[in-house]
C-alpha cells in the first residue's frame, strides 16, 4: 500500500478528484495548505502596500492506494493537475504498513 | 399687522373688560384675586382667572399698538403662560416677529411694552424673530423651559403655529429635558437636597412649585401619560399644586411682592388664612407645615418617578427608556408605519434594542401595510438606504424586524425565504438567517481589528455607498425560494423592489449587479486559476469598476463566511484576497490599454437612448478611444453631458460643468490636450482651496480632455458666494489658455496652505512599465494635501511627461493616485523612470514647490 500525497493548484481539485474516480479510487482526504516549491510566489502591491505571497495557496489530496494502482493514480493526478507553468504542484509517494478501520478495528487490506 | 388678536387667543370675557383702562383693569384684577386669596382660595383656579384678565389688558395695548406689515404674536411663557400668574409674579413674555426687526416693530414693542413698565409690573420680554428658532439657544436653557409652557395671547396665530412647529422636535426636547435634570439637581443641591425646610420656599425648595412644573415639562415633552402611569394619583399632584399655590398667593399678598419663602412670621398668617384649627398659633402653624411636607413629599415622589421612566426623546414619539428605544404613543405608531423605521435607526444611533413593547406593536400591526405605507415619500426612502448603511448592531436590528413580521413586509420578496431550508452539504442556517449574517459579517468588519480582516475592513471604508452593498446582500438569495438559478430569480425579485423604493438608476444597476454575479468572485477565486493573467482580465471585465469591485469582493466574503463558522477559512480569505488585488491593479492600470472601438457595444445603447441634439457623430466622435472603462464609470446622463460640453470646442477653450453632489462639487472639465494641462487644472483648484477627493482624468486619441473632479470646499466658498462659480470658470479659462499662470495665483496661497504639514503618511512612488502596453503607470500614495495633485503633476510636466490618465482616489489622510504618462508618444525609459520617480519622491519629502 501506499499513500499519495499531491498537492496542486485550488482549482485543479475537482480535475483530480474526477480522474481518480474514473480509476476507481473515491475516498480521500482533501486539505487547504499553503507553501511553495520552486515557484517563489510573487509580491503583490495593493495602493502602496506589499503583501508577501510567497505561502501559496494550494490544495493536498491524499489517498491509500493498493501497489498495483500506484503508477495509474499518479498518472491520473498529474495529468489532471497539470497547466504546464510553474507551479502545478508536486506527487508524492509513501510506504504504509497497515490500515485499520475505526469503526470496527479490522485491519484493513486494500 | 394682520389679525391683531388672534381668533382663537381671545377670550370674550376679558376683552369684554377692555373699556377700562389697563391701570383701571389691572386693580380691579388684583382686587379681585387680593379677595379670594384671604378667603384661602388664591389657589390654581383663581389664579387662572387673574392671567386671564390680565390677557385681556395685554390684548387691549396689542389692539392699541401701531400697524405694521410683518406678523407679530404675542406669546404668554412660563408661570404666566401655565395661567398661573400670581399677585406680583414677572409677566414672562415672547413677542415673535415674522420678519425681521426695524424701527416699526420697535415703535410696536415700545407700545405693548412702556404701559406694561409704567404700571409697575416686572416684565421678563424676548423678542425673536422666527428665523431664529431655526436654531436651538443652548445658551439659554431657562427660556427654553419656559417656551414649553407657551400660550398665544393675541396676535397672529399662524405665526404662533410656525413657532410651535420649530420648537417641538426631538432634538429641543431632549436639550431641554437634558438642562432640566441639571437645573433640578443644582437647585435641589442648594437646599441640601431635603424637602423639610422648616421655612420652605414654596417655588424653590425640593417638592415644591418648580418641582410639580418640572414633573409636567418633562412628561410634556416626553410621554404626557407619565402623570397618570406615576406612583401619584394626578389628583394628589393638583391637591399638591393647589396648595402650593394658595400658600404662595398669601405670601405675595403678605409682603407686597414676589416673595415665595415661607418663613416663621408668615406661617402663622398662613394657617390662619387656610383656616387651620387650633387654639394655639403654634398648633395652627404645625398642621399647616405638616400639610405642606405631605404635599411637598408627593411632588418629590412624582418627580423622582418621572425623571426615571421618563423616556429620552429621540425622534417625534420616539423615546429611549431602559428597555430601549420605543414608541410614547403606541396608538399613534401604530396606524403611522411610515415612523416605524425611526425605532431601529434611533436604536442603532442609541447601540440599544428596539423595547419589547414597540416590538409587540408593530408584530400586532405589519400585517396590514404595504411596502408603499412604510416608504412613502422620498424622504422615507432616503432613510431607509441611510438605515442600511453598515454599522454595529444593523444585524440586531434586522433581526428584530424580521421577527416581528416587519421586514418580510417592508422587502416581500424577503417573505419568500422565510425559514426556507435548502438541503445541501454546505449551508447551516435557514436561507434568511443565512441572508442576515452576511449583513453581520459584514458590520463586524468595523470592528474587527485582526489584520486579515483590517484589510476587507480597509475596502468597506472606501465604498461610497455601503449602503447598497447591503441592499445587495439582504436580497441576494431571495430567489432560493425556487430550487434551480436563484440567483436569476433574485434579480428577477428585486426588480421589483427596486422600483418601489424609487432607486436611481445607477443605484438600481449597483444593486442588480451584484445580485446577479453574487457567486462570481467566490468562482474565480477558489475554482480558477487565478494565476493566470486571462483570467483575472475576464474578471476585470466583469466588475468594470474599483467600486463595484470592492463591492463584490465584500459580498463574497459576507456570503461565504455566512455559510458556517467552517466555510471562510484563511486559506480561503486569502485567495479571495489576491484575487482582488490582482483585479484592482488590472481595472487601474491595464485599464489604458482597452479604448473604446466603434463597435463597442455599450455606446451602442448610448446612441440609441441619445436626446435628438446630440447627434451619432458627436457621441461616436467624443467616444472612440477613451478608455473602455468610461463606460462604465458615468451613467448615460452624465455621458450626454459631457458630449454636449465636448462639442464645437476649440483649442484653449475650456468647457466646464459643476454641480453639489452631497458634501462635495463635481467639476467636469473638456477641454484639448497641451502640456501643463492636468497641472493647471488642478491647481486653479488648490488656488480656490478646493481639496480634490476623487476623480478620473482622460484622453481620446484626438487630443479632447475629459477631467471629471470630485473636491470638498472648506471654506464654503462656492455656496456662500453668488458669483463665484463664475469666477473660477473663468480663472481655469484664463490659465488654461495661458492668460494667467496659475503659479502667480498659488503664490498667496503658498506660504498658509502649502507649508501646512499634513499628517505624516509614508509617501510611495512607484513605477510600472509593464502592466501596460501604451503607458508608463505611476503609482503615487502620499500624504493627502491641498495642492498635491497640482504638485506632483507639474514635476511630471516638467520632466517632459504628458500625462494621459490619472485615477485620483483619498483614503483618511492618504491620497492613491494613479498616472498613466507617455513621454513623447512613447513609454518612459528606464533613465526616464529613474528621474522622474527620483523627482517625485524628493518634492513629496522636501517640496512645497509652487513654481
Amino acid at each position: 500500500m501506499k499513500l499519495i500525497k499531491c498537492i496542486v493548484r485550488p482549482n485543479k481539485v475537482d480535475e483530480v478528484k474526477d480522474a481518480l474516480e474514473k480509476i476507481g479510487i473515491s475516498g480521500m482526504t482533501v486539505t487547504e495548505v499553503r507553501g511553495h516549491g520552486k515557484q517563489k510566489g510573487h509580491t503583490a502591491i495593493y495602493r502602496g502596500k506589499e503583501y508577501n505571497v510567497s505561502l501559496l495557496p494550494k490544495m493536498q489530496i491524499e489517498v491509500v492506494v493498493a501497489d498495483t494502482v500506484v503508477e495509474d493514480a499518479i498518472k491520473a493526478v498529474v495529468q489532471s493537475a497539470r497547466t504546464g507553468e510553474i507551479g502545478d504542484g508536486r506527487v508524492f509517494v509513501l510506504p504504509v504498513e497497515q490500515t485499520y478501520r475505526i469503526r470496527t478495528g479490522e485491519k484493513d487490506s486494500l | 399687522m394682520p389679525d391683531p388678536i388672534g381668533p382663537a387667543g381671545a377670550d370674550a370675557t376679558s376683552f369684554s373688560q377692555s373699556a377700562l383702562s389697563p391701570a383701571a383693569a389691572l386693580d380691579e384684577a388684583r382686587r379681585g384675586l387680593c379677595d379670594e386669596i384671604l378667603r384661602g382660595q388664591g389657589g390654581r383656579a383663581a389664579l387662572g382667572r387673574f392671567s386671564d384678565r390680565f390677557d385681556g389688558i395685554l390684548r387691549q395695548l396689542i389692539a392699541a399698538a401701531p400697524r405694521i406689515q410683518q406678523p407679530l404674536t404675542v406669546v404668554a411663557i412660563g408661570g404666566y403662560g401655565r395661567r398661573q400668574l400670581c399677585l406680583h409674579s414677572d409677566i414672562d413674555l415672547l413677542l415673535l416677529f415674522g420678519g425681521h426687526l426695524g424701527d416699526a416693530e420697535e415703535r410696536v414693542l415700545r407700545a405693548i411694552l412702556h404701559p406694561l413698565w409704567d404700571l409697575g409690573l416686572v416684565v421678563g420680554h424676548q423678542v425673536r424673530e422666527i428665523e431664529e428658532f431655526g436654531r436651538l439657544e443652548v445658551d439659554n436653557p431657562e427660556f427654553l423651559m419656559a417656551l414649553v409652557d407657551a400660550r398665544l395671547v393675541g396676535g397672529d396665530r399662524e405665526l404662533f403655529d410656525r413657532f410651535e412647529d420649530a420648537f417641538h422636535h426631538a432634538g429641543t426636547h431632549a436639550h431641554v429635558i437634558g438642562a432640566l435634570n441639571t437645573l433640578i439637581d443644582s437647585r435641589h443641591a442648594r437646599f441640601n437636597d431635603t424637602l423639610y425646610q422648616l421655612e420652605p420656599d414654596v417655588k424653590e425648595a425640593p417638592g415644591a412649585l418648580r418641582d410639580l412644573t418640572a414633573m409636567r415639562w418633562i412628561a410634556a415633552l416626553t410621554d404626557p401619560s407619565l402623570l397618570r402611569r406615576g406612583p401619584e394619583e394626578s389628583a394628589s399632584l393638583d391637591d399638591a399644586e393647589d396648595f402650593l399655590l394658595r400658600v404662595r398667593s398669601i405670601l405675595h399678598l403678605e409682603s407686597k411682592r414676589n416673595h415665595n419663602q415661607l418663613g416663621h412670621s408668615l406661617q402663622e398668617k398662613a394657617a390662619d388664612v387656610l383656616g387651620y384649627p387650633g387654639t394655639l398659633p403654634q398648633q395652627r402653624v404645625e398642621r399647616l407645615m405638616s400639610d405642606y411636607f405631605r404635599h411637598a413629599r408627593v411632588v418629590m415622589r412624582g418627580l423622582a418617578w418621572t425623571r426615571k421612566a421618563a423616556p429620552v426623546p429621540v425622534g417625534p414619539n420616539l423615546g429611549r427608556t431602559s428597555d430601549g428605544i420605543g414608541f410614547i404613543d403606541l396608538h399613534r405608531a401604530a396606524a403611522e408605519p411610515k415612523t416605524w423605521l425611526a425605532a431601529f435607526q434611533g436604536a442603532i444611533d442609541g447601540d440599544c434594542p428596539v423595547s419589547d413593547a414597540t416590538l409587540a406593536c408593530i408584530r400586532q400591526h405589519a400585517g396590514h401595510f404595504e411596502v408603499e405605507n412604510f416608504f412613502p415619500t422620498s424622504e422615507e426612502r432616503a432613510a431607509l438606504l441611510k438605515f442600511l448603511r453598515p454599522a454595529p448592531g444593523l444585524y440586531a436590528r434586522l433581526s428584530e424586524m424580521h421577527d416581528c413580521g416587519l421586514l418580510g413586509r417592508m422587502f416581500p420578496p424577503f417573505q419568500a425565504i422565510t425559514y426556507r431550508v435548502v438541503r445541501d452539504f454546505f449551508h447551516k442556517y435557514t436561507v434568511d438567517e443565512h441572508t442576515l449574517l452576511t449583513i453581520r459579517n459584514l458590520e463586524r468588519l468595523i470592528t474587527d481589528e485582526t489584520p486579515d480582516r483590517q484589510r476587507f475592513a480597509s475596502l468597506l471604508w472606501d465604498l461610497t455607498a455601503p449602503e447598497l452593498l447591503v441592499l445587495a446582500l439582504l436580497l441576494h438569495d431571495v430567489g432560493k425560494w425556487r430550487d434551480d438559478d436563484h440567483h436569476l430569480e433574485s434579480v428577477r425579485m428585486a426588480r421589483d423592489m427596486f422600483q418601489r423604493l424609487g432607486l436611481a438608476p445607477e443605484q438600481r444597476d449597483a444593486v442588480e449587479f451584484l445580485i446577479a454575479n453574487h457567486l462570481a468572485m467566490s468562482q474565480v477565486a477558489f475554482r480558477r486559476d487565478t494565476e493566470d493573467p486571462d483570467i483575472v482580465r475576464q474578471f476585470a471585465e466583469l466588475v468594470g469598476v474599483e467600486e463595484r469591485l470592492r463591492m463584490l469582493c465584500l459580498m463574497t466574503l459576507a456570503d461565504v463566511e455566512a455559510v458556517s463558522l467552517e466555510t471562510l477559512t484563511p486559506w480561503r480569505a486569502e485567495l479571495l484576497w489576491r484575487l482582488f488585488v490582482d483585479t484592482y491593479n488590472q481595472l487601474t492600470h491595464g485599464y489604458g490599454d482597452e479604448p473604446i472601438d466603434a463597435g463597442q457595444a455599450g455606446s451602442g445603447e448610448l446612441l440609441a437612448g441619445r436626446p435628438p441634439e446630440l447627434s451619432e457623430a458627436d457621441i461616436a466622435h467624443f467616444l472612440q478611444g477613451l478608455p473602455r472603462r468610461y463606460l462604465q464609470l458615468f451613467t448615460r446622463d452624465a455621458i450626454y453631458g459631457h458630449v454636449r460640453l465636448s462639442r464645437d470646442i476649440r483649442p484653449d477653450e475650456v468647457h466646464l460643468s459643476v454641480e453639489q453632489k452631497g458634501n462635495a462639487w463635481e467639476l467636469t472639465v473638456v477641454t484639448l490636450d497641451k502640456p501643463f494641462l492636468f497641472s493647471n487644472i488642478s491647481g486653479v483648484l488648490a488656488s480656490f482651496g478646493m481639496d480634490i477627493l476623487r476623480g478620473h482624468a482622460m484622453t481620446n486619441p484626438n487630443g479632447l480632455v475629459l477631467d471629471v473632479f470630485q473636491f470638498t470646499d472648506q471654506e464654503r466658498f462656492l455656496e456662500l458666494n453668488p458669483g463665484a462659480i463664475k469666477q473660477m470658470f473663468g480663472v481655469l479659462n484664463d490659465v488654461v489658455s495661458g492668460r494667467v499662470s496659475v503659479a502667480d495665483r498659488l503664490q498667496g496661497r503658498a506660504r498658509s496652505l502649502f507649508h501646512r504639514r499634513p499628517v505624516h503618511v509614508g509617501s510611495v512612488v512607484r513605477s510600472d512599465n509593464t502592466s501596460s502596453t501604451r503607458y508608463t503607470i505611476i503609482d503615487i500614495i502620499a500624504a493627502d494635501a491641498l495642492g498635491l495633485l497640482y504638485r506632483i503633476s507639474r514635476v511630471m510636466s516638467l520632466n517632459g511627461c504628458d500625462v494621459d490618465l490619472v485615477l485620483i482616489a483619498t483614503e483618511g489622510h492618504r491620497a492613491i493616485d494613479v498616472f498613466h504618462i507617455t513621454k513623447a508618444g512613447r513609454k518612459l525609459s528606464d533613465t526616464d523612470q529613474l528621474e522622474l520617480t527620483a523627482a517625485l519622491q524628493q518634492m513629496l519629502e522636501e517640496g512645497y514647490e509652487t513654481d
